[in-house]
């Protein structure tokens, strides 16, 4: 086992920026080839390594392409210039419950999401318990997901993605609807990842949580890696960037 | 091969996304499943009436078989392009359907047209078990050729799958794609010998001859159709009761070999820079 469990070297992202929406036949042929574009950079030659075991925070306003950076890492996004390399299994939840199928059941829903996201069935038939007991929503199982709450719906797609059992997790901000029991609940289960000597790379704009959560961060400001390191510093350079005093 | 290998190894997704279409269709419907032989059972009266009584297109007896029922003879090649005009316009609109599930999840995108045609086939082998069992109730004797009836159908549903991918790929790049296809599948059905004989065209071409001076027949610019030998394969199996001409069977089979390579080939180029484009 090496101790850097992803590497992000010189990666650089782009994206075209249509000056109209071109999707259609009938104004690719008019200018006879399919857009007029030109390039946004979204990630400009950022490197940094994020050493194995650790839970690692990643900042920056909004736009400044933490997103972009996660999907880099879950093989969505492919960069134009560099590259990305990962030690062990890596799972990412850019956002939870992706797939889900409103009319089918809670219990439908967690073997198709499950599969969706790697885990072959007997993977899913074993943690199957685990998944709803973490989740909390055992009472409406077999309820349609149409019905349920958007806080009911972020914990089973949550428990689904965490249930995956990955070296390296990813997440983007996608604990923001649940309440305060379940939020704690994830973190909870981010400190055991951390204990496992897994890593958890995450993003948030609360800085408490961060701060709380994490040992190295890294701040992104328009694409430019602005600071990496621990997590303390970091914060503090950003925060003094918004002109904010850190608590 | 390693793209194929990929492919394979998504089975029990591919597996479990068929499944979440063909039960997720038809929840909250009172008649469910029987939905799925509605829409050919309405083509099938309103074709029947038409070309059958008003306009009748006469078709020859089946041969061996001496079946001579329209409807019958109908269906043997409307339900094959039934299938077909499915599995291509729900499996164009499979990847813009699902954009939200592209830009967040990473899997191999190929399922997603893929499972169009599995559910496509989940409904066709109801509508083809029906109209088998239609077809013995009227004397037919189609028992023997089950196994080569599933043959066909297996190269039809991997030629409709290399379509398929074909145009959810184009469908990402120009959305006009699927209002087009509307147009084009129906051109195709009325270029496919589905709801008259293929022999009237025959006949107009030997009185033609050849087109401007050239032994070019209209016949031969027909043939060029697939679907012309996909259906010949249905209605000479199930309602003539016959072995195909095996040159019959080696066209469908290189067009199907064709169609799913040049398909597979033009996904895997465009496969990276689906969640971009979408
Ligand atoms: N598919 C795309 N096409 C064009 N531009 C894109 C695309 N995805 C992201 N961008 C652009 O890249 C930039 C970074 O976006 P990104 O989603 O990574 O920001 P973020 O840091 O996650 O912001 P937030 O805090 O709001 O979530 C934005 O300016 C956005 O407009
Ligand atoms: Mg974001």
């Amino acid at each position: 086992m090496s101790d850097i469990a992803v590497r992000v070297d010189h990666v650089t992202k782009s994206f075209r920026m249509y000056h109209e929406r071109n999707q259609s036949l009938k104004s690719a042929i008019m200018r006879g080839r399919t857009s007029v574009h030109e390039d946004f950079l979204a990630l400009d030659d950022v490197s940094f390594d994020v050493p194995a075991g650790s839970t690692f925070g990643l900042i920056g306003s909004n736009g400044s392409g933490k997103s972009t950076l996660l999907k880099c890492l879950a093989n969505i996004y492919y960069p134009n210039k560099g590259a990305i390399t990962h030690f062990g299994k890596i799972a990412a939840m850019l956002e939870v419950g992706s797939g889900f199928h409103a009319e089918l059941s809670g219990r439908d829903n967690v073997f198709l999401n499950g599969s969706i996201l790697g885990m072959s069935r007997k993977d899913v038939t074993r943690k199957f318990d685990e998944i709803i007991d973490f989740s909390g929503v055992e009472q409406f199982i077999d309820q349609p997901v149409k019905n349920y709450s958007s806080g009911m719906y972020v914990r089973l797609g949550f428990a689904i993605a965490i249930n995956v059992d990955p070296d390296i997790l990813v997440v983007d901000e996608v604990l923001a609807v649940g309440d305060a029991e379940f939020q704690e609940k994830c973190f909870q289960k981010f400190r055991d990842f951390k204990a496992a000597g897994k890593t958890v790379i995450l993003v948030s704009h609360s800085m408490p949580t961060v701060q709380a959560m994490c040992d190295q961060t890294a701040w992104l400001d328009h694409g430019v890696l602005k600071a990496a390191g621990p997590a303390k510093s970091t914060i503090k350079a950003y925060l003094k960037s918004l002109n904010v005093e850190p608590d | 091969m390693k793209y194929l290998n990929e492919v394979w190894s998504s089975r029990e997704l591919l597996f479990n996304l068929v499944s979440r279409d063909v039960r997720g269709k038809y929840k909250r419907t009172v008649f469910g499943q029987l939905w799925s032989l509605a829409n050919p059972l309405a083509l099938m009266l309103i074709y029947s009436l038409v070309f059958g009584v008003f306009f009748p297109s006469n078709p020859r007896a089946g041969d061996p078989s001496g079946l001579n029922v329209f409807a019958l003879w109908l269906l043997c090649g409307l339900l094959p392009w039934t299938f077909f005009s499915a599995v291509v316009s729900s499996g164009a609109g499979s990847l813009v359907d699902n954009a939200n599930l592209i830009q967040k999840v990473s899997f191999s995108r190929i399922v997603l047209p893929f499972s169009t045609v599995g559910a496509a086939a989940y409904n066709w082998m109801f509508e083809i078990a029906v109209l088998l069992i239609a077809i013995t109730i009227a004397g037919g004797f189609v028992l023997p050729w089950i196994p080569l009836v599933i043959v066909a159908m297996a190269l039809l549903a991997l030629f409709a799958a290399g379509v398929a991918l074909l145009f959810s790929i184009a469908n990402v790049y120009f959305r006009d794609t699927q209002y087009l296809l509307t147009i084009v599948l129906q051109f195709w059905l009325y270029l496919t010998p589905i709801i008259y004989p293929i022999e009237r065209v025959a006949n107009k071409s030997a009185e033609i001859g050849g087109l401007g001076g050239t032994p070019v027949r209209i016949v031969d610019i027909y043939n060029f159709n697939p679907m012309v030998h996909f259906v010949a394969l249905f209605r000479e199996l199930i309602y003539d009761n016959r072995f195909p001409d095996p040159l019959e069977w080696l066209i469908c089979l290189i067009w199907a070999a064709a169609a799913l390579s040049f398909g597979m080939l033009v996904f895997r180029k465009n496969e990276r820079n689906l969640a971009e484009a979408l």
